[in-house]
């Protein structure tokens, strides 16, 4: 089994990229391989704690159950605090962390990455 | 596992924080020491950041002449795909670390890493 990293740069709404990502991981996991998440960018927005949205999927409801299963989630610390969100607000299961100490790490481990971005 | 990744940067320099950003990304790969090779090819539009006279402090915004200058203290490779760049920007001063490939050479360097992501 490998080991797949899915770097998200979209935001939660208006574009489906992080459902994607969502259905994405869901089926690696499933396949017995291991995943990790990588926010940047707009891709931060995800692992904010407190998402409500009104007939579309919760990423971050879902984001706390890939935890669950394994799935390792972390956003950059940078691009957080850039749009106001701060370490201890993120859900669940996921941290804010960095490119340096995070996504490499990540990289070093991974077999395969896809980027999600527009 | 991996031991490389190599960033594509089609997107130009100014007006979406993409091209800044990839550039980031891949000095940070080489920074934490944990990737032994994190290179940069710039293709397309993402060519434009090879030219060595940007001003953006007319805009304010950061800059990815740095951003491209700062790869070199850490041995970081950035290549340019010269026919993009020549078909946008013929003539213009090219930031000295950057190097002027073909995209045959280009497609070579990609197969060279493990892994691949776009800016």
């Amino acid at each position: 089994m490998g080991t797949l990293i899915i770097q998200i740069r979209s935001g939660t709404m208006m574009n489906m990229d992080v459902n994607v990502m969502v259905k994405l991981a869901e089926a690696a996991v499933e396949k017995g391989h291991d995943v990790k998440i990588f926010g940047y960018g707009e891709g931060i927005m995800a692992i904010k704690e407190g998402q409500e949205p009104k007939r579309f999927p919760n990423v971050g409801k879902s984001l706390e159950e890939l935890a669950k299963k394994g799935v390792e989630t972390s956003v950059c610390e940078t691009c957080a605090y850039a749009r106001g969100v701060k370490r201890g607000e993120e859900i669940e299961g996921a941290s804010v962390g960095s490119l340096t100490n995070n996504l490499s790490v990540m990289v070093s481990e991974g077999d395969r990455m896809i980027t999600l971005a527009r | 596992m991996a031991e490389s990744i190599v960033v594509l940067v089609n997107k130009p320099p100014y007006g979406t924080e993409e091209a800044f950003a990839g550039l980031r990304l891949s000095l940070a790969m080489l920074v934490s020491g944990v990737v032994g090779r994190s290179t940069c090819i710039l293709i397309g539009d993402g060519t434009m950041n090879a030219v060595a006279s940007q001003d953006p402090e007319v805009i304010e915004m950061p800059s990815n002449v740095e951003a491209v200058t700062d790869l070199e203290d850490f041995e970081g490779e950035v290549y340019c795909v010269e026919e993009d760049f020549k078909g946008r920007l013929d003539g213009a001063e090219v930031i000295p670390n950057v190097q002027m490939i073909s995209w045959e050479r280009a497609r070579e360097i990609i197969k060279e890493h493990d892994l691949v992501t776009t800016f």
